[in-house]
């Protein structure tokens, strides 16, 4: 027996740090920022908070009790996360776990990251980018010149290209397309539009993928407050309910089977869809998680808003624009607006189902909103669902 | 055969799990875990067989043999180590037993390297200490 918990919990407050090139400030600061304008947006105060699940940058040891000290917290439940671009959302399942499990009431979740300024520290040996020391791997990849986050998404996408002919012009229509979403956000780290020649024309980093296929090296923080429906109604926003959530973790790993182009995200966003009792065709918004424009495309094969293989010709036929047929990452998502690890995918959907962006930015009637998250050595995922209404 | 005082790129630091593979490449052999159990073969070396989780296994020789399964191309540099080797190829290669494991594919290239290309391994001896697993068209 499972209880059905679509509709019970809602995301009741939103806030972020400044994103991009910010500089100055360290992850978990840039966290407690977001988290007090979280907490704030909800018209709560942290002495209402009694959960905390948070991730930063993998180094920092039992992170939320950095975060709780920062944000003078004592909590009845919290934790830490260590899943990657797919810990976000699964702090938010975790939220809710807790909630119905009577170990606490009210939750504030989030990620920060400084890794623009990292790359930017005459200290740092990050040259690596987005690779932490503890994620480099001491064989079986360093010695063969496999460094960075980028190849396995390189791999996956020729193997792609093999199957299904995708085209590399296929995929500059994403590229461009969320500049273009980002060219109206003006919090954006990168707002300029680009054209297809400049994506056909950007260098190189490891073949079959360039630099505009490449997300974001950023810094910036973001959280949610997540408590009952119940308690919702009394609180100064209109709540986001968190119609389904789904996980997914193919922990043999991203080279066993067909993982690469077959991802994680088939079996998670099943179970996202299944405890929501929607389907691909009642999303009114997907705000995906896009380190690579390989992986968009993935997710949009395995979320089923196209057809295995031809996530390609989808993004290439204007799917993911406002007013196309599933508009997507509509803020810029992690290939213009900023990298944060998922975490601002999740602002994004509640922020569009308040239908409170002026009309050129805004999702027309949007009611539910698909968010997903991905990450771990590139094996984990996880789905999120929200509504306007709770059912 | 690279001069061990011009070798500057990383090199594989064994876990005790791995110490077998990589004294296997010194003396040009290809080894890979069997289970006595299931007969699966495994990558990377491992105490227990992650299909059947019998402890019960043997190194064996594999032939060599196998085919990309997916590659790309480094064309920015990440380690200064391989600043005059790009572009060079890097792959997932599937042996004929089943494993796939990354490595180099050299001899071919970029250019022309394909998925389900057929290559067959060789040994690549970097220093006096230290002998890579690397792979060329077969």
């Amino acid at each position: 027996m499972t209880t059905n918990l679509s509709g019970k919990y809602a995301i009741v407050g939103v806030g972020q740090s400044a994103i991009g090139q910010v500089g100055g400030v360290s992850s978990t600061n840039l966290l407690a920022i977001a988290m007090k304008n979280a907490i704030e947006d909800a018209g709560l105060t942290n002495k209402d908070i009694d959960g905390l699940v948070s991730r930063g940058t993998d180094e920092i040891y039992c992170h939320h009790q950095k975060m709780g000290e920062l944000m003078g917290m004592n909590v009845s439940y919290s934790n830490s996360l260590d899943s990657g671009g797919a810990s976000q959302i699964m702090a938010i399942m975790l939220a809710c776990q807790a909630i119905e499990t009577g170990l606490c009431n009210t939750v504030v979740c989030g990620y920060g990251r400084d890794t623009w300024s990292r790359t930017r520290s005459p200290r740092s040996k990050m040259a690596v980018d987005m690779v932490s020391q503890s994620q480099l791997g001491l064989e079986f990849g360093p010695e063969f010149g496999i460094l960075g986050a980028p190849v396995d998404y390189a791999f996956a996408l020729s193997r792609h290209q093999a199957l299904y002919g995708t085209t590399k012009e296929q995929l500059g229509h994403i590229a461009v397309t969320l500049r273009k979403h980002a060219s109206k956000n003006p919090l954006a780290q990168m707002q300029t539009p680009i054209t297809m020649d400049d994506y056909a024309n950007a260098r190189w980093i490891v073949e079959p993928l360039n630099l505009l296929d490449c997300s974001l090296l950023s810094d910036g923080a973001g959280a949610v407050v997540v408590t009952t429906a119940e308690r919702a109604k009394d609180l100064k926003q209109p709540p986001a309910y968190i119609l389904g959530f789904g996980s997914h973790n193919n922990l043999r790993g991203w080279y066993h089977n067909d993982h690469m182009t077959n991802t994680a995200a088939i079996q998670s966003s099943q179970a996202a869809y299944r405890m929501a009792g929607l389907g691909p065709k009642d999303i009114d918004t997907a705000q995906l998680y896009d380190c690579f424009t390989y992986m968009l495309m993935a997710e949009l094969e395995d979320y089923g808003f196209c057809k295995k293989g031809e996530g390609g010709p989808f993004v290439a036929s204007g799917a993911l624009d406002l007013d196309g047929e599933i508009p997507t990452n509509t803020s810029g998502g992690q290939l213009s607006e900023a990298h944060v690890e998922g975490m601002l995918q999740i602002l994004e959907g509640a922020r569009q189902l308040r239908h409170q962006y002026p009309i050129e930015r805004q999702v027309p009637n949007a009611e539910v909103a698909l968010i997903s998250g991905h990450g771990g050595r590139t094996v984990c995922h996880s789905t999120l669902i929200l509504g306007r209404q709770p059912s | 055969m690279t001069e061990a005082n011009t070798y500057n790129k990383p090199l594989p630091v064994p876990s005790p799990e791995t110490e077998a593979f990589w004294e296997g490449c010194k003396r040009h052999e290809l080894l890979i875990p069997r289970c006595d159990k299931c007969g699966s073969h495994w990558f990377p070396p491992s105490i227990l067989c992650p299909e059947c989780l019998s402890t019960e296994w043997q190194w064996v020789k594999a032939s060599g043999k196998g085919k990309v399964f997916a590659f790309g191309v480094y064309h920015r540099v990440y380690h200064q180590g391989f600043k005059e080797e790009v572009p060079y190829t890097v792959a997932v290669v599937e042996l004929e037993e089943g494993p796939r494991m990354v490595s180099n594919v050299t001899g071919i290239p970029p250019t022309d390297v394909k998925v389900d290309m057929p290559v067959e391994v060789y040994f690549d001896d970097v220093t006096p200490e230290a002998t890579l697993y690397k792979f060329k068209p077969a």
